[in-house]
C-alpha cells in the first residue's frame, strides 16, 4: 500500500469545512457547491508570496491576494490583487479563509478590514503586533463572531484536505484507510508554539496516529481564539478521536479551558491530552514567547496550576515525548495508518532536491517548431488575424471582441498625428537606432502611454507611432499624411507607409502584414525582451523600455533577414547572367560566401529545427503571387548549405521573410523593419506582465520562465 | 518594559494626577550634597520588582543624618536579585485612607481591567483573597480611548461609600480613575497601578507609589514618551535582574537565550552530574527541550542531569549566528554535552549543519574548548545536508570527532536525548578517570 499524493479528502468532510460552518452556515452552502474553500493572501511582502506560493504547491486554493497600492496586479502570475479586502470579498464572496502577513504597524487595519468584510476564519501570521491593536482586533472579531488564529500564529493544517494556510510544512500525516484513500479521521493538535507541532507530529506519526488538523493558535500574550474557543467546538467534529493541546507556561489559556471543561464536562465529548511545556522554567523570565512567563506571585500561568487543574477536569497531562505517545495510544487503540509509510513519504519528501525557483509569463510558449501565443499556433494567427487583433492578444490573453473598430482608429490616427523628430538625426542610421530614439523622444507617446488606463490601447497606438516613424525613415510620411482617412485600414496605411505606394493587388497587403505578425514574439529570452524586462523590472517608463528592447534587435538578433535578401538577390541575379541553374548557383555562392570568412544569414534557429512560421509565410506568399526566385532560393538554400558544410541549418524566418521581401521588390532594410515593427507588441506585452505580476527589481532568470499560460487552443472564427 | 516609580509618577503628572514633590532621583551617596533637603522625607529604593517595602526599599527619614545613612545601606543591597542603583528622594504625604486603583489587562480576555478598591495598601492581595467584596472591578470590553462617565461615576461610587461625600473628594477621585485610564492607553501600557492612591488628610488625592509596564511591542510609536525620560526607544531597556554575560552575548548577537543556572560563570559544578546545553530550534521546542533533559534524567539516569540554558535558535538562522549558538555554548564552562534538534519545515538543513561544522572547525584550529555535540536533524534539504556532513567528517576526521547527529525521522528526539545523555556520561567519565 502507497501513499497516494493525489487524492484528498472531499471538502464537505473536512475539519476546515465543519469549522467554517459553525460561524457562517450560509457561506457553508455555498462551499458545499463549488467543492472549494478559497483563501486570500493580505500582505505580499517576500513572506506573504513566498507562502502563497507553498501553500499552493500543497493544494490550498488561493484565490486573490489583498496589497494597498496594487490593486490590478497579479501575484504568482494569475492571482488576482486587490487594493483592499473589501474589493476582493466583493469579487470573490465565497472567500472563507484570509492569512495575514502585514508587518506589526500596519496589521492592525488590514485584520480589522479583512474581518468587517465577513471572512469567518483568519490566519493572522504577524507577530510583535502592539497589545492595544490586538485589543482592537478582538473587539472587532468578537461582533462579527470571527475564528481568528494569532497573532504570531505559524498557521493552520488539514492533511487530509491538504489545505493549509499559513507556514506550517508538509510533515502532518493524514489517515490512509484500508482502501488506500485518504481519511478524515485522526486527532486534533491545538498549541501555542509552532516549532513543538513538529515534535509532536513526529512523536504521534511514530505511533501511527494520524492529525485531521493542526491549528496554531498563536504565541503571543494576546491573541484571538483561545483554547477555550475551540477545543469544544473541534471535540465536536465526527471525525476528531482526541484534542491534544500543547501549551506551555505563561497566561491562563490552559486554566480557563480547564475550568470549562469541569463547568461544562457535556461540551466535551472527546478524550484530551495536554503536553504542557516549561515546568523546570525559572520564575520571571520570558522564554522565548511573549506569553511564556511565569509572573512571580501569579496564582495562574505556572505549570503546576495548569497541571492540576486540568487534571481536575479529566484532561491527561504530559510533559515528555513519550508520554505523549503512550497516552494517546492507550486513549485511542488504534492506529491509522502503517507507520512504514509515514517514513518513506517523509524520506521520499526530504531526500527531493529543493526545486530550483522558477517563473511564470502566460504570454508564449517556445518548444522546438512550435509557438503558442495566449494557446493559440503562431501560423495560425499568422494565417488568420491581422496584426492588431494580434497585439491586443498579446496584451490581454484574447482576441478583442468588438473593440476592433475603436483600435484601428486608435492606431490610424496613431500613424497620421504628427511627430516633429530632430532632423539631425540621421535616417541613413540603423533602423532599431531609429526607432528606438523616435520611441524616447516621442511626447505624444509619451502622454499616451501615462494616461491611458488600457494596455491594448497603448499598444495599438505605439504601433500606430512605429508606423509614422517608419514612414519618415522610408520618406513615405507624406504619403500618409496626404491619404484621405475613409476607406483607409491600417493594414493599407501600413504598406503604403512601408513601402510608399497602394498596391493593386490587395493581397500585397496580406502578405507584408503577415510577415510582421509572424514577429510579434517569441517568449522571454530574446534580447529584446530581456531588455525591456529589466527597465521594467525597474518600473521605467513604458516607451523606455519599450525603446531598449528595440535596440538590442541588431544584426545578431532579428536583423538577419535584410542580408538573407540581399544574398538571395545576389543568387538570383548572379543565375540569371550566367545563366547557370538556381540550385548550383546558389551552393557556388555558399561555397564562396563560406571561404571569405562570412556567414549565411537567415540560417539556423537556436530552438527550432523547422522555424513553425516558415510554412505559412511561403503559403502566403504563393497565394499572393510573390513566390519567385527567392523564394525558390529560400526552400533549397538549407539543403545547399549542407553540401557545402555537412551541417544542417535549415532555413529560418528571417530567411524566410527576406525572401519573400526580395521578390515583392520592396527595399530589403524592410526585412529589419518589419521586424522591429512587430516585435513592438511583443515587447509591450512583456512590460505589462511584468508590472502586472512582478515585485519590483527582481533578479529575473530568464532560462527560469515557465509558459504558464493557456493550453493549446483552437481560433476563433 | 518597566519604569521606575519616578518616571512612572513623571508620566502620571503630565496627565493631571497629583504626585507627591519629587526631590531628586540619585545614583550614589554624594549626590544628595548637591540639594537643599527638608525633612522629613521618603527615601525610595528604585527597582523594578514589587515587594519593596517588606524588603526595607521604603523608609521615612527625619534628618539628614539618617538619610545619609540609610541610603548608604541602600545602595549596598539588592531585593530579589535587583541591585539598588538608584533613590528616589521626595516629601512625605500624610495618610488618611489609602486606596487601590489599577488599570489593567485581563489575563483570560486579554480586555482592559478597571480595579479599585478602598483598602488599599500592602495588604491588597489579602484583601482580594478574603474579602473579595472590598474589590471593585470593570472589564472595559470596547477597547474605549477614554473611560466611559458612568463606569468612571460606578466606581467612584463604590470608593464612597468608604469615604466622607464632599464634593472635593468626588471631583478628584473623578479625575484620577479618568486620568489613569487615559494614561494608560496614551501610553500603551500594560499595567497602570497605584498602590497606595492615598487621600490625605487635608482631602487631596495623591499618588504615593506608581507601577506602570509598557508593552514592548508599541514602544516604537512611543518615542516622544520614552526620549522625554531619557530612554532610547530603539534599544529596549533590559528589566529583569541582571544579566549573565551569557545572557548578554547572546543578547547582542540577536537570539533569544536564558541561563538556568545561577552565577553561570562561577559555578560549582558537581562531578558525578551531566550539564547538558540546548540548541533546540523554535522558542516553543526550547521550553520543552529543556523538560525533556529533566525528564530523560530523572527517568534514566536517577536525576543527575541539569539542563543548563533556553535558547530559542529560531526558524531558519544564519549560517553565522548556527556558529555563534554553539560557540556561546562551548565557551560556556559549565557544559559537558551540546543537545541539538534542527528540524527543517520551511528553512533548510543545509545551512544548519554548515554553521555547526563551522564552528567546530574554527574552534579546533583555534585550540578552543571541544564539546561532544548530540542531535537529529530531518527537514527540507535533508540528502544535501547529509552529504555535506558525510563528507566532512572524511575530510576533517579530527574536529568532528565527537559529533553525532542522527539524520532522519527514524528515531523520536526524546530517544535521541536519551541517547546523548548515555554518551555524554561515558565521555564525562573517561575524562574523570583520564
Amino acid at each position: 500500500m502507497s501513499y497516494m499524493k493525489n487524492e484528498k479528502l472531499n471538502t464537505n468532510q473536512g475539519l476546515l469545512y465543519y469549522l467554517i460552518k459553525q460561524v457562517r452556515p450560509k457561506l457553508a452552502e455555498k462551499i458545499n457547491q463549488s467543492e472549494s474553500i478559497e483563501t486570500m493572501i493580505v500582505g505580499l511582502g517576500r513572506q506573504g508570496t513566498r507562502h502563497a506560493q507553498l501553500m499552493m504547491e500543497y493544494g490550498t486554493n488561493v484565490t486573490c491576494g489583498v496589497a494597498p497600492g496594487r490593486g490590478g496586479t497579479k501575484v504568482h502570475e494569475t492571482i488576482p490583487v486587490y487594493d483592499s479586502a473589501e474589493e476582493a470579498v466583493n469579487s470573490h464572496p465565497n472567500i472563507a479563509v484570509a492569512s495575514i502577513w502585514r508587518h506589526y504597524s500596519t496589521a492592525k487595519d488590514a485584520t480589522i478590514e479583512v474581518i468587517r468584510s465577513g471572512v469567518p476564519i483568519v490566519v493572522l501570521i504577524s507577530e510583535f503586533i502592539p497589545l492595544k491593536d490586538v485589543r482592537n482586533i478582538l473587539v472587532e472579531a468578537r461582533k462579527h463572531k470571527t475564528i481568528l488564529f494569532g497573532g504570531n500564529t505559524p498557521g493552520i493544517i488539514f492533511p487530509p484536505e491538504a489545505i493549509k494556510v499559513g507556514m506550517l510544512p508538509d510533515i502532518f500525516q493524514a489517515q490512509i484507510t484500508e482502501d488506500g484513500t485518504i481519511g478524515p479521521k485522526g486527532v486534533t493538535i491545538l498549541s501555542r508554539s509552532g516549532a513543538i507541532l513538529y515534535h509532536m507530529s513526529d512523536a504521534l506519526a511514530s505511533a501511527g496516529i494520524a492529525q485531521n488538523g493542526v491549528l496554531g493558535v498563536g504565541g503571543d500574550g494576546a491573541i484571538g481564539s483561545r483554547f477555550v474557543d475551540l477545543v469544544s467546538l473541534v471535540m465536536n467534529y465526527d471525525n476528531t478521536d482526541l484534542v491534544v493541546v500543547a501549551g506551555e507556561i505563561g497566561g491562563m489559556q490552559e486554566e480557563l479551558l480547564a475550568q470549562d471543561m469541569i463547568n461544562h464536562p457535556e461540551k466535551y465529548p472527546k478524550p484530551l491530552v495536554a503536553l504542557i511545556s516549561g515546568a523546570n522554567a525559572p520564575e520571571g523570565k520570558t522564554m522565548g514567547h511573549a506569553g511564556a512567563v511565569i509572573a512571580p506571585g501569579q496564582k495562574h500561568g505556572t505549570f503546576n496550576s495548569k497541571k492540576e487543574l486540568l487534571e481536575k477536569a479529566g484532561a491527561v497531562v504530559v510533559n515528555h515525548q513519550k508520554d505523549l505517545i503512550d497516552a494517546v495510544k492507550t486513549k485511542l487503540n488504534r492506529t491509522y495508518f502503517e507507520v512504514e509509510n509515514y517514513y518513506q513519504r517523509m524520506k521520499k519528501k526530504w531526500d527531493e532536491k529543493s526545486p530550483e525557483p522558477t517563473w511564470g509569463t502566460l504570454i508564449t510558449k517556445v518548444v522546438p517548431n512550435n509557438l503558442i501565443i495566449r494557446g493559440y499556433p503562431l501560423q495560425e494567427i499568422i494565417a488568420k488575424k491581422g496584426l492588431l487583433e494580434t497585439a491586443s492578444l498579446l496584451i490581454e490573453g484574447e482576441f478583442p471582441v468588438g473593440e476592433m473598430q475603436e483600435l484601428e482608429e486608435i492606431g490610424i490616427n496613431a500613424a497620421k498625428e504628427e511627430f516633429l523628430y530632430n532632423d539631425k538625426i540621421s535616417k541613413e542610421s540603423d533602423v532599431s537606432k531609429l526607432i528606438g530614439t523616435f520611441l524616447l523622444l516621442d511626447d505624444k507617446l509619451s502622454t499616451f502611454a501615462q494616461f491611458e488606463k488600457n494596455p491594448s490601447k497603448i499598444v495599438v497606438y505605439s504601433l500606430g507611432r512605429v508606423l509614422r516613424y517608419l514612414s519618415i525613415y522610408f520618406g513615405n510620411v507624406q504619403k500618409i499624411d496626404t491619404q484621405s482617412k475613409e476607406n483607409l485600414s491600417f493594414s493599407d496605411l501600413l504598406y503604403l507607409g512601408l513601402v510608399g505606394e497602394m498596391p493593386k493587388d490587395k493581397m500585397k497587403i496580406k502578405l507584408l502584414e503577415a510577415i510582421i505578425t509572424a514577429c510579434v514574439d517569441h517568449g522571454v529570452t530574446p534580447p529584446s525582451a530581456q531588455a525591456t524586462l529589466i527597465l521594467a523590472s525597474t518600473r521605467a517608463n513604458y516607451e523606455v523600455a519599450i525603446s531598449a528592447g528595440i535596440q538590442a534587435i541588431t544584426d545578431v538578433h532579428g536583423g538577419a533577414g535584410q542580408k538573407a535578401a540581399e544574398f538571395m538577390l545576389s543568387a538570383v541575379k548572379l543565375s540569371k547572367e550566367n545563366a547557370t541553374d538556381l540550385q548550383e548557383t546558389t551552393f557556388e555562392l555558399i561555397k564562396k560566401t563560406i571561404k571569405s570568412g562570412k556567414r549565411i544569414e537567415g540560417l539556423g534557429h537556436r530552438i527550432h529545427t523547422q522555424d513553425p512560421r516558415r510554412d505559412v509565410l511561403w503559403d502566403l506568399s504563393e497565394k499572393a503571387g510573390y513566390a519567385k526566385e527567392c523564394v525558390a532560393v529560400s526552400k533549397i538554400i538549407g539543403d545547399a548549405f549542407y553540401r557545402v558544410r555537412g551541417m544542417n541549418l535549415p532555413i529560418n524566418v528571417d530567411g524566410v521573410i527576406g525572401a519573400i521581401i526580395a521578390d515583392m521588390d520592396i527595399n530589403p532594410k524592410l526585412a529589419k523593419a518589419v521586424f522591429v515593427f512587430g516585435r513592438t507588441a511583443g515587447l509591450a506585452a512583456h512590460y505589462y506582465e511584468e508590472i502586472n505580476t512582478q515585485p519590483q527589481m527582481r533578479r529575473i532568470a530568464f532560462d527560469k520562465a515557465i509558459y504558464k499560460g493557456q493550453p493549446i487552443r483552437e481560433i476563433p472564427e | 518594559m518597566k519604569l521606575y516609580e519616578y518616571e512612572a509618577k513623571q508620566i502620571f503628572e503630565r496627565f493631571g494626577l497629583k504626585i507627591p514633590r519629587q526631590v531628586a532621583v540619585i545614583e550614589k551617596l554624594e549626590d544628595i550634597d548637591s540639594f537643599t533637603l527638608s525633612f522629613p522625607l521618603m527615601v525610595k529604593a528604585m527597582v523594578l520588582i514589587g515587594g519593596r517595602g517588606k524588603a526595607g526599599g521604603i523608609k521615612k527619614v527625619e534628618n539628614i543624618e539618617e538619610a545619609k545613612k540609610i541610603i548608604e545601606k541602600m545602595f549596598q543591597t539588592s531585593i530579589r536579585g535587583y541591585p539598588i542603583e538608584k533613590i528616589l528622594l521626595e516629601e512625605t504625604v500624610s495618610i488618611s485612607n489609602e486606596i487601590y486603583l489599577a488599570v489593567t489587562t485581563d489575563p483570560a480576555t486579554f480586555d482592559i481591567v478597571l480595579v479599585t478598591s478602598a483598602s488599599g495598601g500592602i495588604d491588597i492581595e489579602e484583601v482580594a483573597k478574603n474579602n473579595p467584596e472590598l474589590i471593585w472591578k470593570k472589564t472595559i470590553f470596547d477597547n474605549a480611548k477614554e473611560l466611559d462617565e458612568s463606569i468612571t461615576e460606578e466606581a467612584v461610587n463604590f470608593l464612597l461609600k468608604n469615604f466622607p461625600e464632599i464634593p472635593e473628594i468626588r471631583n478628584q477621585l473623578q479625575n484620577t480613575i479618568k486620568s489613569l485610564y487615559s494614561t494608560f492607553q496614551n501610553i500603551e501600557a500594560k499595567i497602570c497601578e497605584i498602590n497606595p492612591l492615598i487621600l490625605t488628610a487635608d482631602n487631596q488625592i495623591v499618588a504615593a507609589d506608581a507601577k506602570v509596564v509598557l508593552d514592548d511591542n508599541s514602544l516604537y510609536r512611543q518615542e516622544p514618551l520614552l526620549q522625554s525620560m531619557g530612554i532610547d526607544p530603539r534599544s529596549k531597556r533590559h528589566d529583569v535582574s541582571e544579566q549573565t554575560v551569557f545572557e548578554a552575548k547572546a543578547y547582542k548577537i540577536g537570539f533569544p537565550y536564558l541561563d538556568l543556572l545561577e552565577n553561570p560563570d562561577n559555578f560549582n559544578e558537581e562531578e558525578d552530574k551531566l550539564y547538558v546545553a540546548l540548541v533546540p530550534g523554535g522558542a516553543g521546542y526550547g521550553i520543552f527541550s529543556v523538560d525533556e533533559v529533566v525528564n530523560v534524567g530523572n527517568r534514566y539516569f536517577d536525576g543527575k542531569v541539569v539542563p543548563i540554558n533556553f535558547m530559542d535558535s529560531g526558524g531558519g538562522p544564519s549560517l553565522s549566528k548556527v556558529a555563534d549558538m554553539f560557540h556561546l555554548l562551548m565557551d560556556h564552562p559549565v557544559t559537558d554535552l551540546i543537545i541539538t534538534s534542527r528540524f527543517g519545515g520551511i528553512s533548510s538543513c543545509d545551512v544548519f549543519i554548515r554553521g555547526l561544522i563551522m564552528s567546530l572547525r574554527d574552534r579546533y584550529l583555534q585550540k578552543r574548548r571541544m564539546i561532544p555535540v548530540y542531535g537529529r536533524m530531518v527537514g527540507t534539504d535533508l540528502a544535501a545536508a547529509r552529504e555535506y556532513l558525510e563528507k566532512a567528517k572524511r575530510e576533517t576526521p579530527e574536529p568532528l570527532k565527537d559529533l553525532h547527529i542522527v539524520v532522519g525521522n527514524q528515531k523520536i528526539m526524546a530517544d535521541v536525548i536519551k541517547d546523548g545523555i548515555e554518551y555524554g556520561f561515558k565521555i564525562k567519565q573517561q575524562e574523570i578517570r583520564g
